[in-house]
């Protein structure tokens, strides 16, 4: 869950409450903002889930407490000047990242701290929203240090969105002195290599160009030449993407932020591409445009941003009583959507039916159930009195699951220590060091279930037998006292294509006798008693394991059924786990116990 | 130092100094010579005493040897009567002096023999002649009878007992071996030897007493003997030491996140709940897209959960599939929106391990594993589920997770609340706080906390949720659904306080710690 790290008096200063930091503490839990410890600088850390992306700033945070204390009500929308400025998208910018959008900011006045909230939003969107860039990333610039073009159509004050091949024009990206191709960036520039394998697959980068040329190379890095300042007064945020709605939201939020801060936003055109596909705006990055076919998704599209509608859903008001568990009066509940935020209308008939205004930095609102949210957030849900629900059922348990405890009591009352182990594994615990190989007849050496990118690489597939985990007790106890008679009732799992599920699951029941004088014998009583007391037939024909002694292994057969394995274990196995006395063992499949 | 009480009394009448006879220490602490003997052999063996042996003559008068106590010897009332008849100076008749003497029967052999043998005359031919110088009063074996009598008469004295003929003991010192051997002879005096113990106390034994000493009783087991012979009736059982450990006994028990999972499961099939059942390994349709999570989720990349080299599952119910997709694609419901993601039938088909045992609801809510469901239902699960997390002490690959959800026309947050009091408050969790929380799959949706029995940290318990209706509209559900998870190992390590998880679960366990945990009630 994202954290996001606030200055308390940032906070006194955004909501105008002169509160204590523990009383902010408070505040903030209550509307889900968990407090979880403070910075070196005494900034708080506040963690919370990510629907409410709109609070990754200190100003986001600010907005909501201020409607959470009453200081603000329903739906605010910035106001914005026409645009002045054009962001062209060429035919060349690359397939896999089609989509950009940008908003002018003027009259920043950014101190040290505003800027330091700028650049955390920037890196808390990135690494939500934006998921990690993939999806949107964030460029903001000095609008002063940019030299706008004349665009295709004659308009001043134009950048362009194109590709740029990765040997191609170069720049002096941020953090380096040396002018750099996007390719040295991404084998050269620490940041580049960060984010290289975003455009790894690319045939050509997206690059953005004014007048000037190359000034940033999204999603990786931009350049030096329009870094900013706090001495920054006129911005251009612009954000490129896979998906226009995810990098419009992440652009409203930070409309909505700087905003706050007393700037004036101004419109952007975003001009797609013409349908015909004819634009290039510099002839040497479409030279060998090898998609000149493929017409860009908005081809013929031309956008006004920021894009700060705001948008409407219904709600009814059955539907908000029957979840709350509380009767309302319309007015109430309208009092309590412009609390959280929203605004909203209602016409009194048969079914009272809100229509609700939702700004546009609200990312979270897929549904109008999640309205029905807010509006038991704004009335506070620790206020409900909670109440048994008078539904009537019947509680039992699986049959299987029975099974599995008949089968745990019964090897307990045995004497066993019953065990709890994972069904992770790695190849040589599995098989190797019980002498076992994949692919054969024997009981354990099914084919394994793999883990395609294994974190561990002691946790790399499922355990197709138990007995391994055994040992691996046995071997990690050896200074525990003696006997150590395990067993374990768990999952077991092999590949099998003609499963549905490609695997195989099984509930195996393992047991080991470790004592200095276990043998077969022993391991036979045990079992004889369990078969015993689920009314099984058992018989044990003689048969070969390479995890036991031969001559001293045999099938399991219930009812008639093979089903397992017994025997003494193999001294090399013994040996190979550090064992220094027999063991005597069987395993079995549960379900022979049915 | 643990004894009888008869070893004890013993112990404390035995003299360091001295050698006590038995039967002294016996009258002494009132009990039987028989027990003191057992007693003090036994504490012989415990090196506490020293015991030691000697023979010992003891007499007693017959009753011949009384009546001449009363009535002198026949051989004295001879010479009495000699004396009388004038004996002294000339012999006279033995017949008149026997007459004289009133001697008759056996008692006239036993007088004319002893006459003789004692000097006190001499008998020659029918006549008896007398020692004029003899003096009766003097005469050794009438001495010693008398004081044979007195010694018994003493001897019962002391006792608190009236005197009888019965009384043995020991000659005295006046009386002379040969006399004694006389007496014994002539059968007035019989004679015994035995062997006397007694006991004196060792250094041991002193310091025993000085430490000072428990008591114990005398038969250590009950045998079968003891039962089949009835012999049980006349022993005493010895006292153990109840407050001594003892050896801990090893024996099976079950796992202690077992017993905990044991316990959830009662508490919820109580509540009404039935239990679910499923595969570990399952495609991402049933695990992610079901419950609404966009196939570009951070928590749907391998660096979360563990996909599996397998080829795509096949049989997915079409019309859920398709409903799924529209539902992610398009949103549900007239004024849905769906996710700004991409979605491929490729990836809700591959296979995965479960990240969690929300995958088993979504199989039986769309009546894939049951058939259709008609409300109102309650089902749980307690399973495992895996999480490509890093292992650390709280942490582990795979763990329980509790999950649980209840179907009903007009659930309000309220029975969601009321419900998982209920639950936790099985667990001595008494005051849950609900904090609003974010869920793709649930909406409204709360993390639940609650304070820690023995810390009082607020610490999270869970997470919950009413289903949305992007998850339950392509399910084919038309009534409200809640839900909640939460992490077994939590509970058990907020129910324990361990530090470690993995020394619980998983074969980095430690048999001592399972085989010592509390077990769960």
């Amino acid at each position: 869950m994202p954290v996001v790290d606030v200055d308390p008096d940032e906070l006194r200063e955004l909501t105008g409450h002169e509160k204590t930091d523990e009383e902010f503490i408070d505040d903030l839990f209550a509307l889900g903002l968990e407090f979880e410890g403070e910075t070196e600088e005494g900034e708080l850390q506040l963690e919370f889930a990510p629907d409410r992306l709109d609070r990754l700033s200190v100003e986001g945070i600010a907005r909501s407490l201020r409607y959470h204390y009453g200081d603000a009500r329903g739906v605010h929308v910035p106001d914005t000047n026409d645009a002045d400025w054009t962001i062209e998208v060429a035919d060349s910018v690359p397939d896999e990242r089609p989509y950009v959008t940008g908003a002018i900011v003027r009259g920043v006045d950014l101190d040290d701290d505003a800027l330091d909230s700028l650049i955390q939003l920037q890196e808390k969107l990135h690494a939500t929203m934006g998921r990690k860039r993939a999806k949107g990333a964030i460029g903001i610039h000095d609008l002063a240090m940019i030299k706008g073009s004349a665009g295709t159509d004659g308009e001043a004050n134009t950048v362009t969105y194109r590709g740029v091949a990765p040997d191609g024009d170069t720049f002096v990206p941020l953090d380096s002195d040396a002018e750099m191709s996007p390719a040295d960036v991404l084998a050269d520039h620490d940041t580049g290599r960060t984010y290289a394998d975003l455009v790894a697959e690319y045939d050509r980068y997206p690059a953005i160009y004014d007048d000037l040329g190359l000034f940033s190379f999204p999603p990786v890095i931009n350049g030096r030449r329009t870094e900013v300042t706090a001495g920054s007064r006129e911005l251009l945020v612009e954000m490129t993407g896979t998906d226009q709605w995810t990098i419009d939201r992440m652009l409203a939020i930070v409309c909505y932020a700087l905003s706050a801060r007393g700037a004036t936003i101004e419109d952007v055109e975003v001009a797609y591409p013409d349908a015909a596909g004819a634009t290039s705006a510099s002839p040497d990055a479409g030279a060998d445009d090898p998609d000149a076919d493929t017409p860009h998704p908005s081809a013929g599209r031309t956008l006004v941003r920021p894009d700060l509608e705001v948008t409407e859903k219904s709600v009814s008001h059955e539907r908000i009583e029957s979840t709350i568990g509380v009767a309302f009066d319309p007015d109430e509940v309208v009092d309590l959507f412009e609390r959280s935020g929203l605004d909203a209308t209602y016409t009194l008939g048969e079914e009272v039916v809100y229509d609700v205004e939702i700004p546009p930095y609200r990312v979270d609102v897929l549904h109008p159930y999640d309205l029905v949210d807010d509006v038991g957030r704004a009335y506070g849900f620790n206020d409900l009195e909670p109440r048994y629900p008078d539904v009537g059922t019947v509680g039992g348990r699986h049959d299987r699951s029975r099974l599995e405890d008949a089968a745990r009591a019964s090897l307990v009352g045995l004497g066993f220590e019953d065990l709890l182990n994972f069904h992770m594994i790695s190849g040589p615990e599995n098989y190797d060091r019980l002498r076992v190989d994949p692919g054969t007849e024997v009981l354990g050496g099914g084919d394994p279930v793999t883990i395609t990118e294994p974190y561990s690489e002691d946790y790399t597939q499922l355990r197709t037998w138990a007995l391994p985990s055994l040992l691996m007790v046995l071997e990690r106890n050896t200074h525990r006292a003696y006997p150590q008679d395990l067993a374990e009732i768990g999952l077991a799992a092999e590949r099998d294509d003609a499963e549905n599920t490609r695997v195989a699951e099984r509930r195996t029941v393992a047991a080991v006798l470790a004592r200095t004088d276990a043998s077969y014998e022993d391991a036979k009583a045990r079992l004889q008693a369990v078969c015993r007391d689920f009314d099984v037939d058992l018989a044990t024909p003689p048969t070969d394991h390479p995890t036991f002694i031969d001559g001293r292994t045999a099938a399991v057969e219930i009812d008639g059924e093979r089903v397992g394995v017994i025997g003494e274990v193999h001294p090399a196995v013994l040996v190979e786990h550090d064992l220094e006395l027999p063991v005597a063992a069987f395993e079995f499949r549960l379900d022979a116990l049915e | 130092m643990r004894l009888t009480e008869a070893q004890l009394a013993v112990l404390e009448a035995a003299s360091a100094t001295d050698d006590r006879p038995i039967d002294d220490l016996a009258a002494e602490i009132d009990e039987k010579p028989e027990t003191v003997t057992r007693a003090a052999f036994q504490l012989e063996d415990e090196g506490l005493l020293a015991v030691s042996e000697t023979d010992r003559v003891s007499v007693r008068i017959t009753d011949e040897g009384h009546e001449y106590v009363e009535t002198d010897l026949p051989e004295i009332r001879l010479y009495r009567a000699a004396l009388d008849a004038g004996a002294a100076d000339a012999p006279r008749s033995m017949g008149e002096v026997i007459g004289r003497a009133d001697l008759e029967g056996p008692a006239v052999d036993i007088a004319l023999s002893n006459y003789a043998r004692k000097g006190y005359g001499t008998i020659e031919s029918g006549e008896i002649t007398a020692d004029p110088d003899m003096d009766p009063a003097e005469d050794p074996e009438s001495l010693a009878l008398e004081a044979i009598v007195s010694a018994a008469a003493d001897r019962e004295g002391a006792d608190g007992t009236p005197a009888d003929r019965q009384t043995t003991v020991q000659p005295p010192e006046s009386v002379d071996a040969d006399v004694l051997e006389s007496l014994e002879r002539r059968g007035l005096v019989e004679r015994s030897e035995s062997t006397v113990r007694s006991v004196a106390l060792s250094e041991d034994g002193v310091t025993a007493l000085m430490e000072g000493i428990e008591t114990a009783e005398t038969v250590d087991r009950l045998t079968p003997e003891l039962l089949t012979s009835g012999e049980w009736r006349d022993v005493e059982f010895a006292e153990y030491n109840v407050e001594a450990d003892a050896e801990t006994a090893a024996g099976g028990r079950k796992h202690i996140l077992r017993q905990t999972a044991d316990r959830v499961k009662d508490v919820l099939v109580g509540m009404g709940f039935r239990e679910m059942e499923g595969p570990h390994a399952d495609a991402e349709f049933w695990i992610n897209d079901c419950l609404f999570m966009p196939q570009d989720h951070p928590a749907r990349t391998h660096w979360d959960q563990f996909a599996l080299d397998l080829p795509p599952m096949e049989e997915i119910p079409p019309g859920l599939l398709d409903r799924v997709e529209r539902a992610h694609r398009e949103g549900w419901g007239e004024d849905g929106d769906g996710y700004h993601s991409p979605w491929t039938e490729d990836v809700a088909r591959a296979i995965d391990l479960r990240g969690h045992t929300t995958s088993l609801s979504m199989r039986h809510l769309s009546g894939f594993a049951l058939g259709d469901l008609e409300p109102p239902q309650r089902f749980f699960s307690v399973e495992k589920v895996y999480r490509n997390d890093t292992l650390d002490p709280t942490h582990l690959l795979e763990f329980f997770q509790i999950e649980g959800w209840v179907m009903a026309e007009d659930l309000s947050v309220r029975d969601l609340m009321g419900t998982f009091e209920e639950f936790y408050r099985q667990f001595g969790i008494t005051d849950v706080q609900f904090k609003p929380h974010y869920n793709p799959y649930t909406e409204p949706s709360f993390e639940l906390f609650g304070r820690h029995p023995e810390t009082g940290e607020l610490i999270e318990i869970g997470n919950s949720g009413m289903f949305r209706e992007e998850v339950l509209g392509p399910l084919g559900v038309e009534c409200d659904v809640m839900a909640w998870g939460l992490a077994l190992e939590r509970l058990l390590m907020l129910m324990y306080g361990f530090d470690d998880i993995r020394d619980v679960h998983g074969t980095l366990c430690d048999l001592e710690l399972l085989r010592e945990t509390e077990v769960v009630r």
